[in-house]
């Protein structure tokens, strides 16, 4: 029945040697396998787990800020951020060309960041951050053509007005290096939005809240599969500010196109209701990191508009300063309120000419009316009698040199010149005639507008400085207290309430008769001192500090023009202008 | 023909038959694992009720092949594979385009690869013309002959383009002219002046042929493109162990770490999932179709049956070793389907014709 085959045998041969390739190959599969799966399998199994679970971090929304009467200052808004993942892209060049085309971005520019991705190509690479409106929807709209593209949601910082109180707000910025290192793992990763400067930073712990996170597996794609682990983030606190808004807003507008501060004060709480520093910017710019020209154009403004003038910047406080000088000179009994000292105009000291701004003299003048027409001959006489030692004590005892104590960071400090000062940093000795220049204010002496502000705080309430801040409430974001600042005396100013009271007495002679005439108003009782501080930067520098009412002090103001004039002139009428709006308001 | 029924049913290869169903459910099942979660329109048995429709339709052409002596084949074996040239230029002309490359011809609903048909049409024409001219194989032009048949077909599919079916149309036409028994010499000396042509082949890759195999020298190269499947492909396997992680528990495959996980590399969810034991069971059932093929060819009539049985084990022997090579990592990611596990309707059927083949004559080495 069976037939004999045909078949060659060669080729049968030939046969069996690829049957014994095949053995041979499939050998080499089975030892394979066993090496993968036997072998190496427990450390694959490992990296099979490690792919799937992910730790994502949730960040805590920021903690709100508002003024004195609840008004929002600053809150978040959400950003989109455009994203790709690396691992859907069908065609890079293609998704680029697209892309660039709704984002404006360069094609390379896209395709670079893709390429640059590190670890894991699930991981959503960051292409465009904060995406215009009309962009995300181009990019919804046309979803099925840009797959990979994906939009997240994060919340980003806002500062709803924007220029307003910028400087004591502070902003917020990525955390960089230097700072990672100094506050360290594990509370701070790279990426982390934390305060840079004013409040922002003084207050970021309060603000900040507690990063959540949650591990979560994963599908190839990174979509959430499983929850494996879930701990909710903590929501920053909220601050409630000191400031008036209206008031500081008013301000701002006073000073708009000069340089300078306004500080308005309650000498009794140390409560700050207006903080005015200009020129101004606009915080909402480094939110999501600042663009060159933006920085360039803000770092090499010769008007320095990201100095805070009032904490930071230091100045000489001309006339102003003969306040001190006066309460010296009273408590030091070289002078009472009946010494009168007569103005020629001019006052010799060895082979030095002094002159009175007044070039004519102000002719024979008592201590009241020498705070008044702030005659600079009366305040060369009695400095001279009070020496170096004299202004030293008293500076000590108001505080200058050393830092007021607001809740902001980066206080200047000021210059105060002594005899070792001037030793030290100059190699020379301590001249008769610096002592004449400190005893109006000029010469070596530099204060920051925050501490000529202590000083009419503490004439104000006869000794007591109290601590200056920003910060009235820290309360949770559902609005419960958490924190009431209560006020704390900073600083206790040891000298004699009679010295004081004289000298209130020439800081209102001033409003009525005197230097600050263009601060009287009728129903206000200012009392203050003006003051034009020669400088090296050129034009005079304009200030007034004072208080209101004279009888029963409910604020104390402090205006400072840098090259502005002189202060009578220029600073007076802001005082005013400000006192008037507050004093209007409170009714 | 009741007569020829029952002797059909009598001299049916059963044991080749037995490891072709079991291994059609063992396909199925492995595929509905990997594909139920991420189904198109969430229907978790889309794609194994497809794989199902074209399995039946497999076995439908299997039984009509049996049915054919194969000696009538040799008759249109020329036919078969003008038709085949047709139908791929058409491919190039017409094709349905997926990824850059036009593979698919579409007949109503149905799309179809003809370049899987094309590996049976060259198995057939081979087998034909081989049996026909063994003799004259001595003859340096008539050696050459065959590769300028396969030759026209490579072309083809290479302008789609496709890398990977070239090849197997090349290894298929290599151990047919081996079985068949021309001079080692020749053989080398082809193989010399493949060598030396890479570098003219070079130039006609494609940027992503060429990155295919770079990568396979260095997967790490590029976690994304197909060094990443290869690396995620080797970490399925080698996290299945002894007995794997059980059907559906697979964390690379349940997760789809793995791409084309139900199509090329089908044989990392067998490895995560099933470990070594399932591995080796699908290598023996692929062992015993290659045995038996193997016999087959031994035992057959005639150099024809012969020719046509080792070219459908040359077929199937190389989509294995290539396929489950690269999910290992061994080879590069050459994209080619696994017999009876990969997805695929067109790839389904041409397994099933080959079987068809091997059963066919196997079932005619004596005269009825
Ligand atoms: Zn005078």
């Amino acid at each position: 029945m069976k037939e004999s085959s045909t078949v060659p045998e060669d080729v049968k041969q030939r046969l069996n040697w690829v049957l014994i390739f095949i053995i041979i190959c499939f050998s080499v599969l089975v030892i394979s396998l066993w090496y993968l799966q036997m072998i190496k399998g427990e450390e694959l199994s490992k990296r099979a787990v490690e792919n799937c679970i992910r730790s994502l971090v949730e960040d805590a929304p920021r903690g709100n800020i508002y003024d004195r009467y609840g008004e929002m200052l600053v809150t978040n808004r959400p950003a989109v951020i455009v994203s790709i993942i690396p691992a859907e892209v069908d065609n890079l060049k293609e998704l680029s060309k697209r892309l660039s085309k709704i984002i404006g971005l360069s094609e390379e520019v896209i395709e670079q960041k893709v390429k640059k991705y590190t670890d894991n190509p699930f991981k959503p690479v960051k292409i465009l951050d904060d995406c215009r409106k009309d962009k995300i929807i181009e990019i919804e709209e046309r979803k099925s053509e840009l797959k990979g593209v994906v939009l997240e949601v994060q919340p980003r910082r806002n500062y709803l007005y924007h220029e307003l109180a910028a400087h004591s707000l502070g902003h917020v910025g990525e955390i960089d290096k230097e700072e990672l290192q100094r506050l360290g793992n594990p509370k701070f990763q790279g990426g982390d939005i934390i305060g840079k400067t004013g409040l922002e930073k003084y207050y970021d712990d309060i603000l900040r809240g507690e990063k959540g996170g949650k591990e979560v597996e994963v599908d190839a794609l990174g979509r959430e599969i499983a929850l494996l682990l879930h701990r909710k983030p903590v929501p920053g606190k909220d601050l409630v500010l000191t400031i008036d808004r209206d008031l500081q807003l008013y301000g701002e507008n006073l000073l708009y196109g000069k340089r300078g501060s306004i500080i308005v004060s309650n000498p009794y709480n140390g409560e700050i209701l207006a903080l005015v520093n200009r020129p101004s910017f606009n915080p909402n710019l480094f939110v999501s990191g600042i663009s060159y020209p933006d920085w360039e154009r803000l770092s090499s403004d010769p008007d320095y508009p990201l100095t805070n003038r009032s904490v930071q910047g230091v100045y000489a406080p001309g006339s102003i300063f003969k306040v001190v000088t006066a309460i010296a000179a009273l408590e030091e009994g070289v002078t009472n309120r009946k010494r009168k000292v007569y103005c020629s105009g001019t006052f010799e000291l060895a082979d030095q000419v002094f002159t009175c701004w007044k070039e004519l003299g102000h002719g024979s003048l008592s201590f009241v009316d020498g705070i008044a027409h702030s005659c600079n001959i009366y305040f060369y006489t009695i400095g001279k009698e009070l020496g170096i030692e004299g202004f030293s004590k008293y500076m000590h005892k108001f505080g200058l040199g050393e830092k007021v104590g607001i809740d902001l960071p980066a206080e200047a400090l000021g210059t105060i010149p002594s005899s070792e000062w001037k030793q030290r940093e100059h190699k020379q000795i301590w001249f008769p005639g610096d002592t004449i220049n400190l005893s109006i204010g000029q010469g070596y002496l530099l204060l920051t507008p925050l501490q000529i502000h202590s000083i009419i705080c503490a004439v104000t309430t006869e000794g007591e400085i109290y601590r200056l801040h920003l910060v009235k409430e820290i309360i949770s974001p559902d609005g419960e207290t958490i924190k009431e600042i209560t006020p704390e005396v900073y600083r206790k100013v040891d000298i004699s309430t009679s010295t004081f009271r004289t000298v209130k007495e020439g800081l209102r002679a001033t409003i009525l008769k005197g230097t600050g005439w263009r601060a009287n108003v009728k129903e206000l009782s200012i009392a203050g001192k003006t003051g034009t501080a020669q400088n090296p930067q050129g034009e005079t520098h304009a200030w007034f500090m004072g208080f209101a009412p004279y009888e029963n002090p409910e604020v104390c103001i402090t205006i400072f023009i840098e090259n502005g004039g002189e202060g009578g002139e220029i600073a007076a009428p802001i005082a005013r202008a400000m006192l008037e709006k507050y004093f209007n308001t409170q009714k | 023909m009741k007569e020829k029924l029952s002797k059909l049913i009598e001299n049916l290869d059963y044991t080749l038959l037995f490891a072709v169903v079991i291994l059609c459910f063992y396909g199925i099942l492995v595929l509905y694992s990997s594909t139920r979660i991420e189904s198109m329109g969430g229907e978790p048995f889309f794609y194994v009720k497809r794989q199902f429709l074209w399995m039946i339709l497999g076995f439908l052409f299997l039984t009509v092949i049996l049915f054919i002596d194969y000696h009538q084949i040799e008759r249109y074996s020329t036919v078969i594979y003008f038709g085949v040239i047709v139908l791929l230029a058409m491919v190039i002309i017409f094709g349905r385009s997926t990824y850059g490359a036009r593979r698919w011809l579409s007949i109503g609903p149905f799309d179809f690869q003809p370049s899987e048909f094309a590996k049976i049409a060259l198995i057939i024409f081979l087998a034909d013309f081989l049996s026909k001219n063994k003799p004259k194989l001595d003859n340096f032009f008539y050696y050459l002959l065959p590769f300028a048949y396969t030759g026209l077909l490579i072309l083809l599919v290479f302008m789609q383009p496709d890398l990977g079916t070239s090849v197997v149309y090349l290894a298929i036409l290599i151990i047919m002219l081996f079985t068949v028994g021309v001079k080692i010499k020749y053989l080398v000396l082809t193989f010399i002046a493949a060598l030396s042509s890479i570098p003219v082949l070079w130039l006609i890759l494609k940027e992503y042929q060429k990155n295919r195999l770079l990568l396979f020298i260095n997967p790490n190269l590029d976690p994304l493109g197909g060094g990443y499947n290869v690396i995620q492909s080797k970490i399925a396997i080698g996290s299945g162990g002894f007995l794997g992680k059980g059907l559906f528990s697979g964390l690379q495959s349940q997760l789809k770490f793995l791409p084309a996980q139900h199509t090329d590399f089908i044989f990392s969810v067998v490895g995560e999932e099933l470990g070594f034991a399932g591995a080796i069971l699908l290598l023996g059932l692929y062992a015993i179709i290659l045995w038996r093929g193997t016999r087959i060819a031994l035992e057959a009539r005639d150099l024809l049956g012969t020719l046509l049985a080792t070219g459908a084990v040359a077929f199937l022997f190389f989509h294995i070793i290539v396929n489950i090579g690269m999910a290992m990592g061994m080879l590069p990611a050459t994209g080619l389907p696994l017999p009876f596990l990969s997805y695929g309707g067109s790839f389904m059927i041409s397994n099933l014709l080959a079987i068809g083949i091997l059963l066919n004559v196997e079932l005619h080495k004596i005269k009825w």
